[in-house]
């Protein structure tokens, strides 16, 4: 190398050095820009991250514009971010101290956005008496600990058949079953009418379908005799393996499996299996959160969908269903706003954005449901259980890691392709809580 | 004379040694610069390979959940690793997807490369069409895959067509098809790669021994194996180091087409790993599965270099 190639090559080196730099400050703090926030002049702003599964205006998106125009000094950054990566990307940004002001969180310690371990990690802010006001009672635990609040529920999210009556008229069902043994037979009747039809879609490759499935099905055989089950299950009274209710749940599967409820293919179906099959009217229900109703509703506007009930084991048994508070929002112990942050939380308190935020979510509001008047809403048929107060929370938001639900969910489908049995499985989500 | 010449002469015209303090000075400046320059770029690889590897590796001793606070536990995520049954089902799929695909990969790459080598005149058009799958996203070509294997998708609807409604299945949710319909996919777009790493070792071949073999009577098959294939150690030698070391690694395909199932028939320790550190939030556990990953890809990448190496090249 000549004196001269050397020197340019020095200067090259030199001059790539702070292009790398530049290059590696410049990835991380794109994400910082949604954090923190500061004043823009004279008014406040803060940021809002949730989470979103497609591109229909999000609940929040609602509630912020409505909140800003409500109060012109203040900002809100909204952050949206894939639904799917959510909870692993709102960690990250923890640990990493950029998160944003405001999080979406979710009630109970099942998932990477659960409110419980987030806030024993010291990362969300407690919050007043107004959000802990909005919480349903008998859900203290999902959103409290230490008798401090960490979470605002924004609405009730009813989990239970997603029933496109359309359908079941078209395939002869005319009323829903009320009794296991008539879930069979409306099995039977759709599958052997031919065209590819069944009476319920699943998408047993995925663990949520395959899981919520479950879910529903337990609220009868073991919710409905024991609500309490969750709190013995964490002081060891009791087991997965060793709970009658749970085998019935289960083996509910496998019989239904048996009798053609689900339809062909379903141990390897996605979640496309589920939109096509429901819009097209293929299947007549599926198992899942009544707040995709209103988007089938838009994406297959002939159909009607109400929400129905999955029956008991028994005719005359005790019907039970499942509705959490859902769609929280937090507040990051990190945050520079957290007077603004408060401020919108309050606001999001009162029962007039209850209302809005329910219209928006298509799920039920936060306060007042025993006051509202069902009989006109797609909740008609589980007016009753929720009049009642007959429904627990989603079973899963209080176990006791995310691991016994992946458990289960992966195990439905080894009992769809015949890998495992109700007992094996039953133990696996044993072996996964005890880790 | 001109031997005790040369030493006396050779200084004095060297340009090196010559000159005055100053030159001297920026000589060995610019030369002490030649390892000086490097340091920034060591210091970079140290921190971003080794240090952060390291710090990565060190939680597989802890039981952090990705937040809060740890505790060191020794060895008792590696413990747990062994006891459980759907882990070492997966060590043995990452095993079986690894050499299959090594193994068929390579064995179709070279034919590929051997029938392409020379004759045929498409034979430019036909290496670009092998070729492309490489230059294709495995996530996305995954996704078309998944599509031609549902229930209701173009490979079934082939089958059907032709009679063969026995052979209808989904093949993705079927635990004893799952795996090497897997395996199909990885394949087929690796062939490309080898195809074009043989190839290079093809044009090293010598034309004359080959020549002086067919004369010598040697037919094809002795002829590829006697000539060719020793002639393409070197090639071999890469081609399947590259393909271990990714195949033990294959992660993008199995995600897509199974997400690791059905019921974990298709879980390999690298999907493992994404799905303990950071869907179930066990961080440590899943460092754990990674540093066993680690391990072993170094081991079966030092025990194939040997093995390629041979007497030739001692």
């Amino acid at each position: 190398m000549t004196q001269h190639q050397r020197l340019a090559a020095r200067l090259g080196g030199v001059a790539a050095l702070p292009l790398v730099i530049a290059l590696a400050a410049c990835s991380s703090s794109s994400s910082g820009d949604t954090a923190g926030g500061g004043s823009t002049g004279a008014g406040t702003e803060f940021t809002l991250t949730y989470a979103k599964s497609n591109t229909i205006e999000s609940p929040f998106e609602v509630l912020a514009k409505q909140y800003m125009a409500a109060n012109p000094g203040v900002t809100i950054k909204l952050d949206a971010k894939p639904n799917d990566t959510y909870g692993d990307s709102v960690r990250t940004q923890l640990q990493a101290g950029n998160a944003a002001d405001v999080l979406e969180t979710e009630g109970g310690s099942g998932q990477s956005r659960s409110i419980v371990p987030l806030a024993k990690a010291n990362f969300l802010e407690p919050l007043g008496d107004a959000a802990a006001k909005t919480i349903p009672s008998g859900s203290e635990a999902l959103f409290q600990v230490d008798g401090k609040t960490y979470g605002q529920p924004l609405g009730i999210s009813y989990a239970g058949l997603v029933y496109n009556t359309t359908a079941a008229t078209a395939a002869g069902v005319t009323t829903p079953a009320k009794s296991f043994d008539e879930v069979k037979a409306a099995c039977s009747k759709v599958a052997g009418a031919g065209g590819g039809k069944s009476l319920y879609v699943l998408a047993g490759s995925t663990v949520p379908n395959a899981g919520i499935t479950s879910l529903i099905i337990s609220a009868t055989r073991v919710y409905a005799q024991d609500p309490d089950w969750n709190t013995k299950r964490t002081s060891n009274q009791t087991t997965f393996a060793g709970t009658q209710g749970w085998k019935d749940t289960l083996q509910a599967i496998l019989d239904m499996k048996q009798a053609g409820c689900f339809q062909q293919g379903a141990e390897g179906a996605g979640f496309d299996a589920i939109t096509n099959n429901m819009a097209q009217g293929t299947s007549v229900a599926f198992f899942g959160p009544l707040g995709s109703a209103s988007e089938l509703q838009k994406a297959a506007p002939t159909q009607k969908f109400v929400a129905e009930a999955f029956p008991p084991a028994a005719s005359g048994g005790k019907a039970f269903g499942i509705a959490s508070a859902t769609y929280s929002l937090s507040i990051n112990a990190a945050s520079k706003q957290k007077s603004a942050a408060n401020a919108f939380l309050s606001w999001l308190a009162d029962p007039a954005q209850a209302d809005v935020f329910a219209k928006a979510s298509g799920g039920l509001p936060i306060s007042g449901l025993d006051k509202m008047d069902l009989s006109t809403t797609i909740y008609a048929d589980v007016a009753d259980i929720l009049k009642k107060g007959d429904f627990t929370a989603l079973p899963n938001s209080g176990w006791k890691n995310s691991a016994v639900y992946d458990a289960l969910g992966t195990g439905v489908q080894g009992l769809l392709t015949g890998q495992n049995t109700v007992d094996s499985v039953l133990k696996s989500m044993d072996t996964a809580w005890d880790q | 004379m001109s031997i005790s010449q040369l030493p006396t002469e050779a200084p004095a015209s060297a340009p090196r040694q010559d000159g005055g303090g100053q030159r001297n000075q920026t000589r060995s400046l610019l030369k002490l610069g030649h390892w000086w320059w490097a340091v920034p770029g060591v210091l970079l690889v140290l921190a971003m390979h080794y240090a952060a590897t390291g710090v990565g590796a060190s939680f597989a001793f802890t039981n952090w959940t990705g937040i809060g606070s740890f505790q060191w536990i020794g060895l008792r995520n590696f413990e747990r690793i062994f006891s459980d049954p759907t882990k070492i089902l997966a060590l043995r799929n990452t095993l079986i997807l690894a050499f299959a695909s090594v193994l068929l990969s390579n064995v179709a790459g070279m034919v590929l490369a051997m029938g392409l080598n020379r004759i045929l005149k498409t034979r430019y058009i036909l290496r670009t069409l092998f070729f492309m799958p490489v230059v294709l996203s495995p996530l996305a070509t995954s996704y078309i895959w998944k599509f031609i294997f549902q229930l209701n998708g173009p490979l079934n609807s082939v089958l059907s067509a032709v009679g063969l409604d026995s052979l209808v299945r989904p093949w993705l949710a079927d635990p004893s098809w799952a795996l090497w319909a897997v395996l199909l996919v990885v394949v087929w777009q690796n062939i490309g790669f080898a195809m074009v790493i043989y190839m290079s070792g093809l044009a090293a071949v010598p034309l004359e021994v080959e020549e002086a073999a067919a004369i010598d009577g040697a037919n094809l098959w002795q002829r590829i194996w006697h000539v060719t294939i020793p002639a393409l150690r070197p090639a071999i030698a890469i081609a399947t180091t590259l393909g271990i070391v990714n195949g033990l690694r294959i992660f993008d395909q199995i995600l897509a087409l199974t997400g690791g199932g059905p019921a974990n028939a298709t879980s390999t320790l690298a999907t493992e790993v994404y799905k303990q550190a950071f869907s179930l939030g066990n961080f440590g556990y899943g460092a754990a599965l990674a540093l066993l990953l680690t391990v072993i890809i170094l081991v079966f990448a030092v025990i194939q270099q040997r093995a390629t190496q041979g007497p030739s090249e001692a």
